[in-house]
């Protein structure tokens, strides 16, 4: 799917900042994210992505700027109703983050039996439906513990979709898992996206599925954004700090070294 | 100097403040939630009493049980010197009921089942599962800890009623055995002098130390920063503060009944 800016964004960051404990870890950020496409954050650890995210998805308050989803300005209404625009919200966290003392069933059933008035019978079929979409019918009674990280992924992606939600946050999707279960992760996003039409904001430095999935990708430096492109536009850049991260060199204006106070002062 | 001071007055109030806050907000749901049909399952609810209060059984019997028999034995030293050793089974049970049962039962929960919602809600804070919840739109206040205040609420009590027999069974067994008191006699003495409100005082005590168990666990829990070392401080924390805590509501109570003759 194409986006153009003509149509209207789902998603809209208008000036936001964010400082922690003096350090601003999101700097005057401007950002549209369009209904149905796979948007990537990219960044090095540290660089501001993760809060960025949660920015979005309402955990975070910025200290200044808007945040719209569909045209509301999510951190200037009432609880209530940041609560009912969050239950349109999907995310799969990066370490998943399953409720350890629930089964898999449980855990997926979890939202539906929150949010919705649904006969157990159909919530029964719901989880059925989601687990074969992520390819894990037959765990519904194992615990968190008892199955593998990637199959954790899995079930947290199936939660994160339990609510058929318009937009679903990824993040670090890919991260600790071998490639190919990461692969099958990648696939699963880009499905999702395809086969629901849902929304996907995607946080990662996992090169593979930036341009593997991404419709439009933002790379993000030290809390500021850095270039928004298509997948061959951020490829094609001459852009020193997207040069650099996407070829993983040691060495560039991405400096880990240069912010370090002097050893000889340190002594 | 004063500048510290200032310092952990203020750390004080905050934590204080935050305590406030989540207390208020699990009456808020245990008062509206049932309205807007966001109440806890009975099945959360029951699992917790189970944890809480049936896995506590045979620690709290232990503990009252050998209370008991230290009690009357130390009463016996004083009382037998006057000739009063019958005296030891209403001493016994008085004393059970009114205070060490329900303090002693207090500390055991706090120990066993406050350490534990401790270490469970900070490990979820710490994995994101507390954050995964709020995304969901799931209140963390009322989906962890509505549940485990009500069944602290109530089996604390239930507790305390054991504890009470076990001690004066503790009692009875010194009583009989080795001071010779004639069983049925020791019996009746003891609930000739052991009144109703002995038993209600120690009652209002034991959902009193329930309400401070559960609210301090849960509010240490869902406040561990960061990761297994964070989670070890909270257990440690919910324990030495409720314990504190409880001690300090039992001098109030107590007092309290004492100067109004009750």
């Amino acid at each position: 799917m194409k986006p153009t800016d003509s149509r209207n964004p789902v998603i809209s960051l208008k000036n936001v900042s964010k400082t922690f404990q003096n350090k601003k870890v999101i700097d005057n950020v401007s950002l549209d994210i369009y209904a149905g496409e796979t948007f990537i954050i990219m960044g090095c650890s540290g660089s501001g992505k993760s809060t960025l995210l949660r920015v979005m998805n309402g955990t975070i308050r910025p200290d200044e700027g808007h945040v719209f989803i569909k045209d509301k300005d999510i951190y200037h209404i009432s609880d209530e109703a940041l609560a009912n625009i969050k239950k349109n919200f999907g995310m799969l966290f990066q370490y998943s983050a399953l409720l350890d003392s629930m089964t898999v069933e449980e855990n997926v059933a979890l939202p539906l039996d929150e949010h919705t008035k649904l006969a157990d019978e159909i919530i029964k079929i719901i989880i059925k439906m989601k687990l074969s979409l992520v390819g894990l019918r037959g765990y519904e009674k194992y615990y968190p513990s008892q199955i593998s990280g990637g199959m954790r992924k899995r079930v947290g992606l199936a939660r994160a979709i339990a609510l058929d939600p318009d937009i679903v946050f990824y993040d670090e999707p890919t991260s600790g898992l071998d490639p190919v279960v990461g692969g099958v992760i990648d696939k699963l996003i880009k499905d999702l996206s395809a086969k629901l039409l849902m929304t996907s904001v995607v946080v990662t430095h996992d090169m593979q599925s930036v341009f593997g999935i991404a419709d439009r990708i933002a790379m993000v430096h030290k809390g500021a954004i850095v270039a928004v492109g298509t997948p061959d536009e951020i490829r094609r850049s001459d852009n020193p700090y997207i040069q650099q991260f996407i070829n993983g060199k040691p060495e560039g204006p991405i400096d880990f070294f240069k912010e370090d106070i002097g050893i000889i002062q340190d002594f | 100097m004063v500048s510290r001071i200032g310092k952990a007055v203020i750390e004080y109030l905050e934590w204080g403040k935050g305590v406030g806050a989540l207390l208020s907000g699990i009456v808020y749901w245990i008062v509206f939630g049932p309205f807007k049909g966001k109440f806890p399952r009975r099945r959360y609810i029951f699992q917790q009493m189970v944890f809480a209060g049936l896995r506590s059984v045979l620690l709290v019997f232990f503990v009252d049980f050998f209370t008991g028999i230290v009690l009357a034995m130390q009463t016996a030293y004083q009382l037998e010197k006057m000739g009063a050793v019958i005296y030891v089974a209403s001493l016994v049970a008085v004393s059970m009921c009114r205070e060490l049962s329900p303090v002693l039962t207090g500390l055991v929960v706090a120990g066993r089942a406050g350490s534990a919602i401790a270490a469970e809600l900070g490990t979820m804070k710490v994995t994101e599962q507390v954050e995964a919840l709020d995304t969901m739109s799931i209140n963390p206040v009322r989906f962890l800890c509505v549940s485990r205040f009500l069944a602290l609420l109530l089996m604390v009590p239930c507790l305390v009623i054991l504890g009470n027999l076990s001690g004066i069974l503790g009692g009875f067994i010194v009583g009989t055995g080795s001071l010779h008191i004639n069983p049925d006699l020791y019996m009746q003495t003891t609930f000739k002098h052991l009144e109703i409100k002995d038993v209600y005082t120690g009652l209002i005590k034991a959902v009193v130390f329930g309400m401070i168990i559960a609210l301090i666990a849960c509010f240490e829990g869902l406040n561990t920063k960061g990761g297994a070392e964070g989670v070890g401080r909270a257990t440690t924390r919910s324990v030495v503060i409720s314990f504190i805590l409880i001690i300090l509501a039992d001098c109030v109570i107590t007092a309290f009944f004492y100067f109004s003759k009750i």
